[in-house]
């Protein structure tokens, strides 16, 4: 409870602490990672396996109760070109979407990635006349 | 365009207006269709392969209507909801990502059989479009 929910919680004074040992262990894969990203931000999901954890409550805002997983199910592109993960709450349905990090499983994201295009659900033939 | 002057059927100029049963207005036959505040289409209620179409089949954008259970019409933000991407269920059914561009909520939606494929299409390319992440996160993979 104590690390694991620290870890997650964006706390802006510990952002840039570089001395900072934070750890927690992913909920879905048991990796312990360093809750700081290589970039210096906080980290909101395992970079092995990309799962999180539901702490923050994105409709009202503040610490959510459900604390579940989350699993990544999507690829969302910012007009900037950035990648953010949208993850979907395995208990609520809520849904949140953050920025990828750079050491985060790049396997796992092409795979999310190209995964509309394995089951088109119309024939994708008729684009090649366009 | 109507004309004005009826030349020569000067009698017949204060008829009164047929009555109508056809009611355009609420509760008529069109009681559920909706504008599409993209691009202002109008768009029937009745869609193939769902019972409750949320966004335009033209530009999938959606409104901002529903809080957390779908249909429940409690939301106050009413904001304009744009498709940020695509994922897929795990019986093979795509469903789009709307984003709230008024408060930044997400939410998830079944696509339509009558859903634009064009656009379906360069929401689903869009990650692979900017070669830069694409490429690079193939080359650490292989």
């Amino acid at each position: 409870m104590s690390s694991d929910n620290l870890a997650h919680q964006n706390t802006a004074n510990n952002v840039n602490n570089v001395l900072s040992t934070d750890t927690f262990s992913c909920v879905w894969c048991g990796l312990t990672v360093s809750a700081q990203a290589p970039d210096g931000s906080r980290r909101n999901h395992c970079p092995s396996c990309l799962h999180s954890k539901h702490v923050i409550d994105h409709v009202e805002g503040g610490p959510s109760e459900c604390g579940s997983r989350m699993s990544p199910i999507a690829i969302a592109v910012l007009r900037t070109g950035d990648w953010m993960i949208v993850h979907r709450c395995v208990r609520c349905d809520e849904l949140t979407s953050n920025p990828v990090s750079t050491d985060d499983n790049q396997l796992i994201l092409m795979r999310m990635a190209v995964r509309p295009l394995a089951q088109p659900p119309f024939p994708l033939e008729a684009f090649g006349t366009l | 365009m109507p004309r004005r002057t009826q030349p020569g059927n000067r009698k017949n100029r204060h008829r009164p207006q047929r009555y109508k049963d056809v009611l355009h207005g609420n509760g008529g036959h069109r009681a559920n269709d909706f504008r599409c505040v993209g691009c202002r289409l109008d768009v029937s209620l009745v869609a193939p392969g769902t019972a409750h179409r949320n966004h335009c089949p033209n530009c999938l954008v959606s409104l901002h209507v529903d809080d957390r259970v779908p249909g429940d019409r409690a939301s106050e933000c009413h904001g304009r909801m744009e498709a940020l991407s695509l994922t897929v269920r795990p019986d093979g059914e795509w469903m789009i990502i709307h984003h709230c561009l008024s408060c930044g909520e997400l939410s998830a939606n079944r696509i339509a059989g009558d859903d634009n494929a064009l656009v379906l299409m360069r929401l689903a390319l869009r990650p692979l479009q900017d070669g830069s992440v694409a490429s690079s996160a193939l080359l650490t993979a292989l």
